[in-house]
């Protein structure tokens, strides 16, 4: 193993330690909490690429698992349930969830699975709003006793987002990865090399759920109080589940890294614009999609890669690929069917 | 309940449905020929909702001249939306993911843009045609719906004419038919899915600023109606256009019988939980159904 290639190993360690120390500094309690935010995205980022990234199927629906996420622990704990076990039933239900969305929806493909998505999420939202014993619209209140610790809160959220970027890295080089790159790709070749697709993608599905499922229960206890629809903060807003998709898109779906760097960028994006101008904030969402699918369909990765190449080149300039070629070369997302 | 208390529903069921099939076809020329799933239908049916809203507002147009002015207007919008951005996307003949988020992203750009011009109160178009009732017998129907429905469907007729008739048309069908082979014998594609993408946003606007005078708006309208369009081109196999006509009867059909049996509050769900059932049943739509049952010709 090469030097460079260790110290390329060697970073995500490294920031995880400064995250880990990061509270020792003596941060204001404004800094921890965007923070505690921007790793609940990232989580839910992370879970969504699982899906959408490494299997190639577009769900519009990820609000639902964030959101029944959320309320399977405010229940729970409501309950009198330590917050821990709250948050692996959370992960139960979701994963329950995935399989009730899943075993009809895989059974359809590209367009008609990313429709059919948006008819859940909005039926289930429909439902939530109504249910009685949630408080229905009007949301749900968290009565935790004992006092608030926001350090607590920090290292769970932390914890949890370590554990997603494991799992992803896993799925990334494993066989089970590889096989969701051959749906992804295609997938009736797939098949034919007995990768079987749709218990393959319900398996992701699966997993990408309990991840998000954990996400809504930390943004639950966190905020004590959640609702179904409100604004941008209901838990089973549409808006919810478009945020959890933009995020990958912004940082380049289908990779490690890609959906974390978007997560962190739209976590303290949304933190710091969203406060200052919300009036705008679909504007710069909607922008900001039609930019990166027009000019960098990898996202940000893509563009760093991009960065990379140019140096490179500027190095050596000998022999190698042409220089415009790999800088237009064909992008990930670039007519792949859905 | 007798039969004459099933008449009332029905006949709103049949008016419903005349909306429903001018704002659904325009979503079913654009992905016939682009295989583009056109999510910004809601935005555009919400901007065509506030065209109507301003002229009648500013220079007390009426909303059925309104409407009719929209038809133009949104025409040159989407050629204008697909000659900017549309044009870009990378070909291909299966719906593609950058398709759905650039159109995606144009849909919360057009959101937003309302949001700054108008504000987010409910807005509404009251004529005096809003409130005056026609009655035929034992069913009375609100004028202003009649209206709307006429409309509807003398605009889904003329274009079906033209689609059937015209050179563009033929292209068209042509497109959804076989790409390849239609640009063999000579059709130009990129010209052809110019001017549909304009008459699909065309009809979009149109049906917005008919549902203006149906409902209140502001600049989230357009989402459930977004919903109900797939449903009805889902429900009609996405590419048919009478398919459309018969997924916009069953949807409302669907709908305004279901309110005797469900809860209004859980209404909505009805049609979503529809449109999932559709796609696992009948993924091919009723369209593919009767395709498959009299194979004839």
């Amino acid at each position: 193993m090469t030097a460079a290639r260790l110290g390329k190993l060697a970073v995500p360690f490294v920031i995880l330690l400064l995250l880990l120390l990061f509270p020792a500094t003596g941060p204001s309690s404004d800094l921890v909490k965007i923070l505690f935010t921007t790793f609940v995205w990232i989580i839910t980022s992370i879970a969504w690429n699982i899906v959408g990234g490494f299997t190639g199927q577009v769900s519009f629906g990820f609000a639902v698992f964030y959101g029944l996420g959320a309320y399977a622990a405010a229940l729970l704990i409501n309950s009198g349930r330590s917050p821990y076990f709250a948050f692996l039933g959370a992960a139960g239900v979701a994963v329950l969830a995935s399989f009730l969305v899943g075993l009809p929806t895989f059974r359809l493909r590209g367009p008609y699975f990313a429709i059919a998505t948006i008819g859940v999420t909005e039926a289930v939202r429909v439902v939530m709003s109504n249910v009685p014993f949630t408080g229905g619209a009007s949301g749900y209140r968290i009565t935790e006793y004992g006092p608030f610790r926001q350090l607590e809160h920090y290292y769970q959220a932390l914890v949890a987002v370590a554990l997603a970027v494991a799992i992803s890295a896993w799925i990334s080089g494993s066989r089970f990865g590889l096989a969701l790159r051959a749906i992804k790709q295609d997938q009736d070749a797939a098949a034919q090399l007995g990768v079987n697709p749709y218990t393959f993608k319900l398996w992701a599905h699966a997993i990408a759920a309990a991840l998000t499922g954990v996400a809504g229960a930390l943004h639950a206890r966190y905020n004590i109080y959640i609702d179904p629809t409100g604004g941008a903060g209901g838990v089973f807003a549409f808006t919810t589940g478009i945020s959890i998709l933009l995020m990958p898109v912004i940082g380049g779906i289908g990779t490690v890294w890609g959906p974390v760097l978007g997560g962190a960028v739209f976590g303290i994006v949304e933190e710091e614009i969203v406060v200052k101008f919300p009036q705008i904030h679909l504007l710069l969402y909607g922008a900001l999609l039609i930019l990166i699918v027009l000019l960098e369909p990898d996202g940000l990765v893509g563009l760093f890669h991009r960065i990379v190449r140019l140096f490179r080149r500027r190095r050596d300039d000998s022999g190698g690929p042409r220089a415009d070629k790999v800088l237009w070369g064909r992008s990930r997302l670039e007519g792949r069917e859905l | 309940m007798s039969l004459i208390d099933y008449l009332d529903p029905l006949v709103a069921a049949v008016l419903l449905a005349g909306i429903y099939a001018a704002m659904s076809i325009g979503m079913t020329v654009i992905y016939g020929v682009m295989k583009i799933v056109n999510l910004a239908h809601a935005g555009f049916m919400m901007m065509g909702a506030y065209f109507a809203f301003e002229l009648f507002e500013r220079f007390h147009v009426h909303p059925v001249i309104g409407a009719l002015l929209a038809l133009p207007t949104f025409f040159l919008f989407g050629m204008a939306v697909y000659w900017l951005l549309v044009r870009w996307l990378p070909r291909s003949d299966q719906p593609t993911l950058s398709s759905l988020l650039l159109m995606f992203g144009f849909w919360l750009v057009l959101q937003n843009v309302a949001l700054l011009i108008w504000g987010n109160e409910d807005q509404s178009i009251l004529t005096p045609m809003t409130f005056s009732v026609i009655r035929f017998g034992p069913v009375s129907i609100a004028t202003v719906r009649l209206v709307v429905f006429v409309l509807a469907v003398v605009s889904v007729v003329v274009l079906q004419i033209v689609l059937r008739r015209s050179w563009f048309g033929r292209a068209v069908r042509a497109l959804i038919q076989n790409p390849y082979a239609a640009q063999i014998t000579g059709v130009d594609d990129r010209r052809t899915a110019m001017l549909s993408f304009g008459v699909g946003i065309a009809f979009a606007g149109f049906a917005g600023s008919l549902l203006a005078m149906l409902y209140s708006f502001s600049p989230d309208f357009g989402r459930q109606f977004l919903l109900r369009s797939f449903v009805i081109i889902v429900l009609g196999g996405l590419e048919s256009f009478s398919g459309v006509a018969i997924g916009a009867l069953i949807l409302a059909l669907v709908e305004t019988f279901s309110i005797l049996f469900v809860q209004a509050s859980y209404q909505p769900a009805i049609s979503y939980g529809l449109l999932v059932v559709v796609l696992l049943v009948l993924p091919k739509g009723v369209a593919g159904l009767l395709e498959k049952k009299w194979r004839v010709a």
